[in-house]
C-alpha cells in the first residue's frame, strides 16, 4: 500500500458517517436504563415483566418470535415445520441446543419449576413431561388439533434459559463488564447493527434523570410519551383466590368494592388499562358487566394476599385491596414474596388470596390457556382448548378464544385487574426500533440514524 | 398543449350546445354532460345499447398497452361518440404511437364504431383531417412513458359540423371529454418506446462529438417476492443477448428481457454461513467462455458455481464458490455479519488490491473499477495500478456502464440517503477526476423502494446498454426495475 493510498484510507475512515450508501449503518454502542432487575434473570418464565422480558430477549430468544403483524418468524430455530397436521418439528441449529431446548420445556411442564406458562405446552402429548430431542431436532406430537401452536411456542417464557454453559442465545451476548451486552456474530436472524448496549439498573426516578440528562438514548420502564411508540398491554395481573379458602361471597364482595377503572388510573403505572374480562383489551374488547351492589359485611374474616415483593405496581394494588375489602367486613393481610416462591405457593395452592402477573401471548387461544391454568382450573385446558383448536379459521378460532374466555370468567376462581405495556423513551436518532406482537423491542434491528445535515450533502447537485 | 386541447374541446362543446338546442342534429349524441375520466376514477357511462357487443377485457397480466388501451376504450364507449371515429395519436415513439393506433381501432372496431387512424403532422391538423375524411368523432391521444407509468392522455371531440355553421368548422356540444389513463408499464412498453438502432441517430441523440445524450425511461421488469440481495447480467444462452440473474436471500433466478422466468434455484441445500447479516445481501457475477454464473449469498457458508441450461430452463451447479463474485475474475470476501466486502480485491491476474475501505458494491468495467463505501462515498479506479479517485454522495446502488456507446463507461448511482423518498438515478459522464463535479448526463426519479443494486446489460444486442436496478420495498418484496435509452 502507498503511502498516497493510506493517506486516502484515513480520510475515508475518518469521514463523519453522516451517509450510509443506501444501506442500514453498523456500530455504535446503544445505552439503555431499565427499571428491572440490577441482576440477569436467567429463567424466563420468571423475566416475565414487560421490562424483564424485553432484557432477557437480548441474550436469549425462543424458537420464533411473532413479528409486529403477528406471524411468527424464525429466531433460535432452523426451521419450524408440521410433517402431519398434528405434529410440529422444530429444527435446531444443534444437537445440543435441542436437547436444551427439550430439557427446560420438560422442566416447565414437571413439578421442579411450576409455571402458569407450562400451559403454552399443554396440547403437546403427554404435556411435553417426555419431550427428547433426535439429533438437531425436538418433534411435538398434538394431543388434539392445535393450530396456534407455532404463534405459542413464539412466547418468550419458552425461550432458552441462560446457563453458565450457554450464556448468549439471543442476538446480543454478555461480556465481563457489567450491563454491557456485545452484538452476536452468530446469531441465525444476522448480527445486530449495534455493536454493543450498556443496560444501567435503576428506578423510575433514576430513569427520569438519565432521561432528562441525556445520558441514555432509550429507557425501558419510563412512562411513554404521547405519540412514542407503544406495544399491546398484555402483562395482565389477576387477583387469583382460593374457593377452599375464602367466603362463597368473595367475588361478589370483591366486584362491588373494587372499581378496576380507578384501581388502575390511580394505583397502576402506564401504559395500563383496566381489565374486565379474563384477557386483556387487546385481545378482548368487551364492555364490563354492571358491578353487583355492596352486600352488608357479615363479621370480620382475615385473608392473606401474597403479591410479588419486586413489584412496586402489585404492592400500590394490593395496599388498595386491603383498604377496599374492609369495608366488606374482610381483614386482609399483605405478604409480599419473591417471584419463584409466589409462583411455587401458587402451584401448590398454598394461598388465600393471591396477585399474579403474567405476560400473556398475543393469541386468544394459547393466552386463555395460560389464565385457565393460572386459575387453578388446568381441568379445563383438556375440555376447552380442544374446542378451540378444531377451529380451523384463525379469526373465527380466535372469537372462539374469546366467547369462551367471557363465559368462563364468572365460574373460575381468578379476578382479572388490568393490563400494562411495556412503557419506553427512545431518543429519534435510533432508527429500526419496533416492537414484536408481544410488545417488547427488537433491539437487533436498531441503528443509528446517519445526521440528517450530512445525507443531504448526498444529493444530486 | 394536451390540457389545451382538452380545455379547448370542452369550451367549445359548451358554446356549441346552444346552437344544438335551436337546431336538433339527426343522430347527434343526446349527453351533453363531459366528465374527465381518470386511472382512479373511471366514468359511469350510460346503460350501453342492446345491441352492443360486451367490450373484450383484456386478460390479467396482459401487457400494458394493451390494458391501458382497453381502458381507454372503454373510456371513449363511454361517451357514445358517433361513428366514424378518427384516431390521431402523438408520443415520441413512432413504434409506441403506431401500436398503439393500432390496438385501439382494433377495440372500437369491435365495437362497431368504424374508427380510422389519422396521420396528420399535429393534434390540431387531426381535426381538420378528420372532418375531411368524414368522420363524425375524433380521439386525439398522445402516449408516453414516464415514471414507470404508461400514459395515455387526450380528448375526444364531435366533428360533426351544424349546417346552420355554413362553412366555419363549429363543433357539436358532444362528445366532448377529456381522457386520461395509465398502467404501470411493462418491458414490453420500454422495447416499443426505446430508440431503436435506426432511429438512435436521428436528434435529439445526434451528437457527433463529446459524450452523447443519455435519456432514459423505465418500467418493472421483474417482481420478486423477496428483496433483491445482488443482480447480475450476461449473456448465459450464448443467443447474443443478455440475461439479468437476480439472487435473493435464498433463491437465484435467471430472467428474460421481456421479464419471463428464465431458470430458478433454491439455495436451501448450502450449508447455513456463521455469521449471516440481517439483510438480503450478496455477489454474483457471470463468468464468460463458458458461460457460468457465480452466485453467493451471503446467508450460506459457500456459493456456487451455476451452468444456465435453457433447453432444460435450468441451473446446474458445476462447483462450489469460496469467494465473492465481484466481476467476471475479481473475487472478494464478506464482512461477517455486514453488508459489507472486506478491502481487499483479488483481481483477476491474482493480484491483490486494496481498496482504502470495506465496501458494499463493486462494479467492474476494466480497466475501471468502482467500491462504493458504506459512508456514501466510493473509490473509483481508472486502471488498478492507478490510486483511486474518491467520489461523495453515492448510493449503493451504483454502477459503471456505457449508456451512451462512446466505448467509455459512465457512472449510474442513486441516493447516498438511507430512506429517499423518492430515490432518484444520476447518471454522470466519466472524467479524470471526481464525475459528479461534472454535469449531468441525466437524472430521473424511481419508484417508491430502496435502490441498492444497479446494473446495466445489453438486454436486446442493439450495443445499448440497458439499466437495471434492484428496489428493496418496505413490505420485504423486491423489484427489477429496466431503464431503456428512449425520450420519455
Amino acid at each position: 500500500m502507498t503511502l498516497r493510498h493510506a493517506l486516502l484510507c484515513l480520510l475515508l475512515l475518518g469521514a463523519a458517517p453522516g451517509l450510509a450508501a443506501g444501506r442500514i449503518p453498523y456500530g455504535g454502542e446503544l445505552r439503555v436504563a431499565h427499571t428491572g432487575s440490577a441482576e440477569p434473570l436467567g429463567d424466563p418464565t420468571i423475566a416475565d415483566t414487560p421490562v424483564e422480558a424485553a432484557l432477557f430477549s437480548f441474550l436469549s430468544r425462543p424458537v420464533c418470535r411473532l413479528d409486529p403483524s403477528g406471524a411468527p418468524r424464525l429466531a433460535l430455530a432452523r426451521d419450524i415445520t408440521r410433517p402431519s397436521g398434528q405434529t410440529v418439528r422444530l429444527s435446531l441449529p444443534s444437537l445440543s441446543l435441542a436437547n436444551t431446548l427439550a430439557r427446560a420445556w420438560t422442566r416447565i411442564t414437571g413439578p421442579e419449576a411450576p409455571t402458569p406458562y407450562r400451559a403454552l405446552l399443554f396440547p403437546i402429548k403427554g404435556e411435553a413431561r417426555q419431550l427428547s430431542a433426535n439429533g438437531s431436532t425436538v418433534e411435538l406430537p398434538l394431543s388434539f388439533p392445535w393450530p396456534d401452536m407455532e404463534r405459542a411456542l413464539c412466547h418468550p417464557a419458552l425461550a432458552l434459559p441462560l446457563t453458565t454453559v450457554a450464556p448468549s442465545l439471543g442476538p446480543f451476548s454478555a461480556t465481563a463488564a457489567k450491563g454491557l451486552l456485545e452484538s452476536r456474530l452468530g446469531y441465525p436472524e444476522g448480527r445486530p447493527y449495534l455493536d454493543r448496549v450498556l443496560l444501567t439498573p435503576t428506578d423510575e426516578r433514576g430513569l427520569a434523570r438519565m432521561w432528562t440528562s441525556k445520558q441514555v438514548q432509550l429507557a425501558l420502564g419510563a412512562p411513554p410519551e404521547a405519540g412514542v411508540l407503544t406495544g399491546p398491554a398484555l402483562y395482565a395481573t389477576y387477583l387469583s383466590f382460593s374457593p377452599r379458602r375464602v367466603p362463597s361471597d368473595f367475588r361478589d364482595a370483591f366486584e362491588s368494592a373494587i372499581d378496576r377503572e380507578d384501581l388502575t388510573r390511580l394505583f397502576v403505572r402506564a401504559p395500563a388499562v383496566s381489565m374486565p374480562h379474563l384477557l386483556p383489551p387487546a385481545l378482548l374488547t368487551q364492555s364490563p358487566r354492571p358491578r353487583p351492589a355492596a352486600r352488608p359485611a357479615s363479621g370480620a374474616r382475615a385473608v392473606t394476599l401474597l403479591y410479588d415483593g419486586a413489584n412496586e405496581d402489585q404492592k400500590a394494588v394490593a395496599e388498595r385491596i386491603q383498604v377496599k375489602l374492609h369495608d366488606r367486613g374482610y381483614k386482609v393481610a399483605l405478604e409480599p414474596l419473591p417471584r419463584p416462591i409466589l409462583r411455587a405457593r401458587w402451584a401448590k395452592g398454598d394461598f388465600d388470596l393471591m396477585l399474579q402477573s403474567l405476560l400473556l401471548p398475543p393469541v386468544p387461544g394459547p393466552a386463555l390457556a395460560v389464565v385457565l391454568d393460572a386459575a387453578g382450573r388446568k381441568d379445563l385446558l383438556g375440555v376447552e382448548l380442544p374446542l378451540i383448536g378444531a377451529v380451523a379459521d384463525p379469526a373465527a378460532r380466535d372469537a372462539r378464544a374469546r366467547d369462551r374466555a367471557v363465559a368462563l370468567g364468572p365460574t373460575v376462581p381468578i379476578l382479572p385487574l388490568y393490563a400494562q405495556g411495556l412503557g419506553m423513551r427512545a431518543v429519534p436518532e435510533l432508527g429500526g426500533l419496533v416492537l414484536d406482537a408481544q410488545g417488547l423491542p427488537l433491539l437487533d434491528g436498531v441503528y443509528f440514524v446517519p445526521a440528517e445535515s450530512a445525507a443531504s450533502a448526498g444529493m444530486p447537485r | 398543449m394536451t390540457v389545451h386541447r382538452a380545455l379547448a374541446t370542452l369550451l367549445l362543446s359548451t358554446l356549441a350546445a346552444a346552437a344544438e338546442q335551436r337546431s336538433p342534429a339527426p343522430a347527434a349524441p343526446k349527453s351533453t354532460a363531459a366528465t374527465k375520466p381518470s386511472s382512479s376514477a373511471p366514468p359511469t357511462p350510460a346503460a350501453p345499447a342492446a345491441m352492443t357487443p360486451p367490450a373484450p377485457l383484456a386478460p390479467a397480466g396482459s401487457p400494458s398497452l394493451e390494458r391501458l388501451i382497453q381502458l381507454v376504450a372503454d373510456d371513449v364507449r363511454a361517451f357514445k361518440p358517433e361513428p366514424p371515429i378518427a384516431l390521431h395519436l402523438s408520443g415520441t415513439s413512432a413504434e409506441l404511437q403506431r401500436a398503439a393506433g393500432t390496438l385501439l381501432a382494433a377495440r372500437l372496431s369491435f365495437n362497431q364504431m368504424a374508427p380510422l387512424v389519422l396521420d396528420a403532422p399535429s393534434p390540431e391538423a387531426a381535426e381538420s383531417l378528420a372532418r375531411e375524411r368524414g368522420a363524425r368523432s375524433l380521439v386525439r391521444l398522445t402516449i408516453s412513458v414516464q415514471n414507470g407509468e404508461l400514459t395515455a392522455r387526450g380528448d375526444l371531440l364531435g366533428t360533426w359540423v351544424n349546417f346552420w355553421s355554413g362553412r366555419t368548422p363549429t363543433r357539436p356540444s358532444t362528445p366532448a371529454a377529456a381522457l386520461v389513463r395509465a398502467v404501470e408499464a411493462d418491458a414490453g412498453v420500454l422495447a416499443l418506446a426505446a430508440l431503436s438502432p435506426m432511429t438512435a441517430s436521428s436528434p435529439p441523440l445526434a451528437v457527433t462529438t463529446g459524450p452523447r445524450q443519455v435519456r432514459l425511461m423505465g418500467a418493472m421488469l421483474v417482481r420478486l417476492e423477496q428483496a433483491p440481495a445482488a443482480l447480475a447480467t450476461g449473456d448465459l444462452d450464448g443467443d447474443g443477448k443478455d440475461e439479468v440473474a437476480v439472487l435473493t436471500e435464498r433463491a437465484v433466478s435467471v430472467f428474460a428481457a421481456d421479464g419471463r422466468v428464465l431458470a430458478r434455484r433454491e439455495l436451501d441445500g448450502l450449508p447455513l454461513s456463521p455469521a449471516p447479516p440481517r439483510e438480503p445481501f450478496g455477489a454474483m457475477a457471470v463468468i464468460p467462455q463458458p458461460a457460468r454464473l457465480a452466485v453467493w449469498s451471503a446467508r450460506y457458508a459457500h456459493g456456487e458455481v451455476l451452468v444456465f441450461d435453457a433447453a432444460k430452463s435450468s441451473l446446474r451447479p458445476i462447483g462450489p464458490l469460496d469467494t465473492a463474485p465481484l466481476g467476471a475474475a475479481e473475487r472478494g470476501t464478506f464482512t461477517s455479519g455486514q453488508t459489507t466486502f472486506t478491502p481487499e480485491v483479488r483481481l483477476g491476474e491474482g493480484r491483490i488490491l486494496a481498496v482504502p475501505a470495506p465496501f458494499t458494491t463493486a462494479s467492474i468495467v476494466l480497466p475501471r473499477m468502482l467500491f462504493v463505501h458504506l459512508d456514501g462515498s466510493a473509490s473509483l479506479y481508472a486502471r488498478p495500478t492507478a490510486p483511486p479517485v474518491r467520489i461523495p454522495g453515492l448510493g449503493a446502488g451504483s454502477a459503471l456502464g456505457d449508456l451512451d456507446g462512446d466505448g467509455t463507461p459512465e457512472l449510474i448511482t442513486t441516493s447516498p440517503q438511507l430512506f429517499p423518498a423518492p430515490d432518484v438515478v444520476r447518471v454522470y459522464p466519466l472524467s479524470g477526476d471526481d464525475p459528479t463535479t461534472h454535469g449531468m448526463l441525466w437524472q430521473s426519479i424511481l419508484p417508491a423502494g430502496r435502490a441498492l443494486h444497479v446494473v446495466t446489460a445489453d438486454l436486446d444486442h442493439d450495443n445499448h446498454r440497458e439499466v437495471l436496478v434492484g428496489l428493496w420495498h418496505s413490505d420485504g418484496t423486491g423489484e427489477v426495475f429496466l431503464m431503456r435509452q428512449g425520450a420519455p
